[in-house]
Parts: C-alpha cells; sequence; structure tokens
C-alpha cells in the first residue's frame, strides 16, 4: 500500500491506495464463467500500536486499486501507522509508514 | 474458505471481551452478514442496524450531480456527531451495502472514496450509529452517465 501520513494542528491526514482488483462477482463471472472467482478488499484498518484509528468493513463496490482518505487525532511526528488489508479470498497486505 | 471464516469468528469473540472500543476490531461483513446480501437500501439498514428511525441531520454528504465514470464515482462524508458506525448504502447495483466504517475513539468523521455503480439514476444513503444510541441518516441522488459495474 502506499500510504501518506501528515500531522497538522494535532490532526493526522492519511491517503491510502491499496492496489487491488476489486473483482465484483459479476465481473468475475464475465471474465471467468465462475462468479466465485471474485476478489475484493473485505476489512481494512490503520493502528498506532493498539489503537485502532481508522477501520472498515469493504464490499465488492469499492472501486478498483481503492484510495482511502480518512483523519484522526492525537498522533505524534514519527508514530508508525500500520495498515492491514484482508481480501475475501483470505490474502491479507500489511504495510507500515511514519506520521510526517 | 471455511476455516478461515471459523479462525476469524473465533478470533472476533476473543477480541470483544476487551471493553475499550479502540482495542475492539469489527468485521462486519461477518457479524452483520446478511446486510452484505441485501438487495433493497431498506432491506440492507434493516440487516445492519435493525428498525431504526433516523434523524435528517448532522452528516454532510458530497457527491457530484453527474458522476462521469461509473467505476469510480467521488464521495465524501463528513460529521461531528459521535459515533459508533457509519454505513453507506446505493440503491442501484446488486447489493445495496457499500462500506461500513467503524468509528474508533481517535477516528474522525471526514472520508473519501470512490464508488462502483451502474449507469443511470442513483440515490446513496448514508446512515450514522450514534454514541447517544440515536441514528442519523442523509440522502443524496445523483446520475451515473456512464461504466459501472460491469466493464
Amino acid at each position: 500500500m502506499k500510504i501518506k501520513a501528515k500531522l497538522t494542528n494535532n490532526i493526522v491526514k492519511v491517503k491510502v491506495l491499496a492496489k487491488h482488483e476489486m473483482s465484483t462477482y459479476s465481473q468475475a463471472q464475465k471474465r471467468t464463467g465462475d462468479s466465485s472467482n471474485a476478489n475484493f478488499i473485505t476489512h481494512l484498518k490503520a493502528s498506532i500500536k493498539d489503537e485502532i484509528v481508522f477501520e472498515v468493513s469493504t464490499s465488492q463496490f469499492l472501486s478498483k486499486n481503492p484510495i482511502f482518505k480518512f483523519k484522526f487525532k492525537d498522533g505524534k511526528k514519527g508514530d508508525v501507522l500500520t495498515m492491514t488489508w484482508t481480501d475475501r479470498k483470505g490474502n491479507t497486505k500489511t504495510s507500515k509508514t511514519k506520521i510526517k | 474458505m471455511q476455516r478461515r471464516k471459523f479462525i476469524n469468528l473465533a478470533a472476533l469473540m476473543g477480541l470483544s471481551t476487551i471493553a475499550s472500543s479502540s482495542l475492539y476490531a469489527t468485521d462486519y461483513r461477518y457479524t452483520k452478514a446478511a446486510a452484505w446480501t441485501a438487495n433493497t437500501v431498506d432491506d440492507a439498514i434493516q440487516k445492519m442496524y435493525g428498525d431504526i428511525s433516523t434523524i435528517h441531520n448532522g452528516i454532510t454528504l458530497g457527491v457530484p450531480k453527474v458522476a462521469s465514470n461509473g467505476a469510480n464515482v467521488p464521495l465524501d462524508i463528513r460529521s461531528d456527531i459521535p459515533a459508533k458506525s457509519l454505513t453507506i448504502f446505493q440503491n442501484v447495483n446488486p447489493e445495496a451495502t457499500v462500506i461500513a466504517y467503524s468509528i474508533h475513539k481517535n477516528s474522525l468523521i471526514d472520508y473519501s472514496l470512490k464508488i462502483k455503480m451502474q449507469e443511470g439514476p442513483g440515490e446513496i444513503t448514508v446512515i450514522l450509529e450514534g454514541r447517544d444510541g440515536k441514528f442519523y441518516a442523509t440522502r443524496k441522488t445523483l446520475i451515473v452517465a456512464g461504466g459501472g459495474c460491469d466493464p
């Protein structure tokens, strides 16, 4: 994931791009003849140490290579933001960045 | 797939003993599974939150009047209401539930995202589950000019 996290006035602004096909059931049906080949991110969360600051449960209806923009408070410069997504097939990906 | 579901369910049950809302990770696709296969917005809302009445105040929802590309419809949502969750629904795709945000202690509701929508007139509904036990809602219509769910 490409993550940008910037602190301004006690608010951390984050933009993250998760590379993922986000294929819908009908797209999988059309491309492969089998809708169970659909694969999309189903859950994504961001935390600083054990504190979750952003969390979503998601569907096939997010755009391909989804970009999430969100904000949270009480983050500090240099804090490590850890993000993990899980997809329908059980794959996971974790990326980290430091708050600038 | 079955095994992964079991492990995740067990992990969620373990996490549910932790009182602090910031440590409590929620995957609504498991805890509210029926909401993700509901076809209509009303049914999806009922499966997600039960039979609720909503206050139409307190949420700012930005949608384009006309979305030129149905594969990337931009939405932004803002609210200052202390919340537990916020869910976005739409009424043109095969299933109505798009995304559910779990709101944690330091989370701010100021989100942007892009979604897929089928061509034609459509309506986005946002429901916010307040920490005060009340539900807040807003709706906006738009036209999706082209593209959509199917390439």
